[in-house]
């Protein structure tokens, strides 16, 4: 008797227990504790804060052990967790001019006032393997402290008005993606909050190929930071603003030619990527993708797959094109059976109208 | 102040599956689970639909703002009053009589009909025994029933609309501890 | 950390139940909802969940069928999910079910006014296989321009003498919106006609609802020249001997040799105990 479908309950149950001993791996090595994870993995954790678009090393490292070290399973395990929490209220805009910088380069300039400070970056490492095992770190210390509040690099451009212009508090609004559906035409600051938590690698293919002739931009990074922004709140009922803790951001300030277009003059214009924990990476590409997007306003030929919003935030979401992909383990054979009996109807037809034998690999109608 | 439902999850879930089936059965009374305490001029059963979809998110335009009713709607649902019947996504009708004209609500447009109005309308009494008759999506050839307590011109202004679908305006009317669902498909059969 | 009934907060349920009623008022329109993350991934399911979640109360009894069968793993796997954050009884008998969340099929056993019917749908959108821009297919269904179908159906005639649609067939509800009946043979389209139960479709990656009312015009596209037709086997399901229902093709041997049985198992099932009775 066939009964392949049957069975389903225990065939799940079965596979949860393999999956535990499976993401285990050997008992007689310790588990790995958050503490490791959040400390150790730092980069992986900021990456599913970032696109888990929830703040918190401490569920990350959990989503990330849970996940055995598949990010996307972890951003989909910290995205479902944050659908559950209720809404307190909403900070005040992050200033990231206040930031405490620890990383800021570049690329425009040879020398800017604040410095360009390295940081901790892999970009000077040389890729060889270190196969001993990692000294311990001994504690850096600074040459002499990092100006705080950091002038910002566009700024200074800003000044001499070489560079487009953007008011403070000239932004709508902004919806919340989480709670509303992505709707078509999206405003530039629905853009950046699909961009932000659009996952890294379509995000980077997506930007190098504006580099590659697909929306040539012409950019220059004009800054990179990184460092710890504050939080603020400012509650309806105590009428001041009050800090709540602060996080770390990375954001980058693209700087982009423009010839001038739609009654606005040539001067350079702006790509912006902004993304929560370490991730240069991803704040890059975002601030390309970000210029690209801007085709329209700026009256630029709008041809390009980057240049698309329609294509591009539609399909940057990692939770929704794994989930759409994979779908397709699931069983089909309902539509599968109506689309045989179609090409066999379809094979006899041709069959009959060209009047060649049927070849009975493609229309064996069994009886 | 007045309480709410006394059991929020159950009570707005048991009194949505009711306001689901009104509006899926057009013109066939069906009887809400929960009526809820509700201060002057609010119905009791116009008040267990505010409580069940309205919240912060809602707009609602209320006929007769009242101090003790504004006050404990606000309280239970954090619902956005607004001023104008055309900003409402909801609008609560103490008296049909005084209404105002059915085009001063919103239709939604052609590309997004569904942001249009929704009407809670507190009327006197439903009757089968009427001479209305309705026909359209929920109903199965035809039903009978007449709602008293309309403004005389109410069924002209509704039939004026029609040829403006999908665009248009859903009501539920409201009677004791009845309820009943009149999306903007459903069509008065004359005679 | 415990979960509200049904997972969702109330917050959200209230957003669906209002798009939910909206999408009643407007037959086979499909409403935008702010469509949340659940625990179950994006493609399988999550826009059905969320109808169901908003629906669902501790008297109802939750059938949910993928491929019409109660036993494959997904369907297993949703209702297990109800069962955990809601606590409601569930069961693989249609007739004993208030709310029925699908995938891919229609019951064969007629559905009653007291039940509902849910569906998981993939990509709500009709047009979107010959318009991708949500942008242009939202203006065609603004002025029920429904010409490229027309014209796509039209193509198939010349080409091979037949409509090659064969699952997710598209329909016309009450005259007016072109509507996807999500990914279910076009055997089970007549069902959508008429029907005396209420049926839900929920899109949750793609952010849309939509619900086709009981007792609607459901109209199968079609030509005069071409009438709509469903699927029809020369077999009969070698189980219970129907002849009426849709059938699975099954391999049974590495020689290719098929068996077909009824795709909705708990109507095969009840056909079988009958006859043994």
């Amino acid at each position: 008797m066939y009964v392949a479908v049957k069975g389903g309950e225990q065939a799940i149950a079965r596979s949860l227990e393999h999956l535990a001993e499976a993401r285990r791996g050997d008992t007689a090595v310790p588990e790995l504790t958050l503490k490791q994870i959040r400390e150790q993995l730092r980069l992986g954790v900021a990456r599913v804060m970032q696109e888990g678009s929830l703040y918190d090393e401490e569920l990350a490292s959990l989503a990330i052990r849970q996940a055995a070290g598949d990010m996307l399973e972890a951003i989909f395990l910290l995205r479902a967790y944050r659908t559950t929490l209720p809404r307190f209220g909403y900070t005040l805009p992050l200033d990231t001019s206040a930031m405490r910088v620890r990383r800021r380069v570049s690329g425009t300039f040879k020398d800017i006032p604040g410095g360009q400070v390295l940081g901790p970056t892999y970009d000077y490492t040389q890729r060889l393997l270190d196969f001993g095992a990692t000294p311990p770190a001994a504690a850096v210390l600074a040459d002499a402290p990092l100006a705080s509040p950091m002038p910002r690099v566009l700024d200074l451009l800003d000044a001499e008005a070489l560079i487009e212009r953007i008011e403070p508090g000239s932004d709508p609004e902004p919806v919340d993606l989480t709670r509303e559906p992505l709707m078509f035409p999206a405003d530039r600051a629905t853009r950046l909050q699909n961009l932000a938590r659009g996952d890294e690698g379509f995000l980077l293919g997506m930007a190098y190929s504006t580099q590659r002739g697909y929306a040539e931009s012409h950019p220059f990074a004009g800054e990179i930071r990184m460092g710890e922004v504050d939080v603020v709140v400012c509650p309806e009922e105590l009428g001041f603003a009050i800090e709540i803790g602060s996080i770390t951001l990375t954001e980058c300030q693209m700087i982009n030619q423009f010839h001038g277009g739609n009654g606005l003059p040539p001067q350079f214009t702006r790509g912006y990527g902004l993304c929560m924990g370490e991730g240069e990476r991803k704040a890059m590409s975002m601030a390309l993708v970000d210029r690209a997007l801007r085709c329209d306003e700026l009256a630029e030929p709008n041809y390009a797959p980057a240049q698309n919003q329609e294509f591009v935030l539609s399909h940057s979401d990692s939770v929704e094109a794994s989930g759409f992909v994979q779908h397709l383990k699931l069983p089909h054979y309902v539509d599968f059976q109506a689309e045989l009996s179609l090409l066999r109807t379809l094979a006899a037809q041709h069959a009959a109208d060209s009047d060649e034998p049927l070849l009975s690999a493609v229309g064996g109608q069994q009886s | 102040m007045l309480a709410a439902f006394a059991h929020p999850v159950f009570d707005s879930q048991r009194s949505f599956r009711e306001l689901l089936q009104a509006m899926a059965r057009p013109a066939m009374p069906r009887a809400l689970p929960v009526l809820p305490p509700a201060p002057a001029p609010i119905a009791p059963a116009a008040m267990a639909i505010l409580l069940t979809l309205c919240d912060a998110t809602t707009t609602v335009w209320l006929q007769q703002p009242e101090g003790e009713a504004v006050r404990h709607l606000q309280f239970h649902t954090g619902l956005k009053r607004v001023d104008k019947p055309q900003d409402a996504d909801f609008a609560l009708i103490t008296d049909p009589v005084s209404m105002p004209p059915l085009d001063a609500f919103a239709r939604g447009d052609l590309r997004y009909p569904d942001r249009s109005a929704s009407l809670i309308m507190q009327v006197s009494a439903f009757r089968a025994d009427g001479q209305t008759r309705f026909a359209g999506p929920g109903i199965r050839t035809s039903e009978t029933l007449a709602i008293d307590g309309l403004p005389g011109d109410f069924w002209q202004q509704r039939t004026a609309q029609a040829p403006q679908l999908p665009l248009g305006i859903d009501v539920y009317f409201v009677a004791g501890q009845q309820v009943v669902g009149l999306p903007r498909t459903t069509r008065l059969l004359e005679g | 950390m415990t979960y509200n009934f049904a997972f969702l907060d109330e917050d959200t349920k209230r957003m669906l139940r209002r798009s939910l009623l909206k999408a009643v008022a407007i037959p086979g329109y499909q409403v935008p909802f702010g469509s949340r993350e659940m625990p179950l991934p994006y493609g399988w399911g999550t826009g059905g969940i969320q109808v169901t979640a908003a629906l669902l109360g501790p008297d109802d009894v939750l059938k949910v069928i993928d491929q019409g069968a109660d036993d494959t793993t997904n369907a297993v796997n949703i209702r297990r999910f109800f069962a955990r954050v809601a606590g409601v009884a569930t069961t693989e008998r249609t007739v004993d079910a208030t709310l029925i969340q699908t995938r891919h099929r229609i019951p064969e056993t007629s559905l009653r006014e007291d039940q509902i019917l849910v569906f998981q749908v993939p990509e709500p959108e009709p047009l979107r296989t010959l318009e991708p821009r949500e942008a242009e297919t939202r203006t065609l269904h603004a002025l029920a321009d429904y010409g490229l179908m027309h014209v796509k159906l039209y193509e198939d005639i010349a080409q091979y003498g037949h409509i090659a649609t064969s699952y997710d067939y598209p329909v016309r509800v009450d005259g007016r919106f072109l509507t996807s009946p999500s990914p279910i043979p076009k055997f089970d389209n007549p069902k959508l006609h008429q029907s005396p139960a209420l049926m839900l479709f929920g899109a949750g990656r793609e952010k849309r609802l939509y619900a086709i009312p009981p007792y609607t015009e459901v109209e199968s596209l079609a030509f005069d020249d071409h009438p709509f037709e469903i699927q029809q086997w020369e077999h009969q399901c070698e189980l219970c001997g129907s002849g009426e229902s849709y059938l699975d093709e099954v391999i049974v041997d590495d020689r290719g040799t098929r068996m077909f049985v009824c795709s909705d198992t708990d109507f095969c099932g009840q056909r079988r105990a009958e006859a043994q009775a």
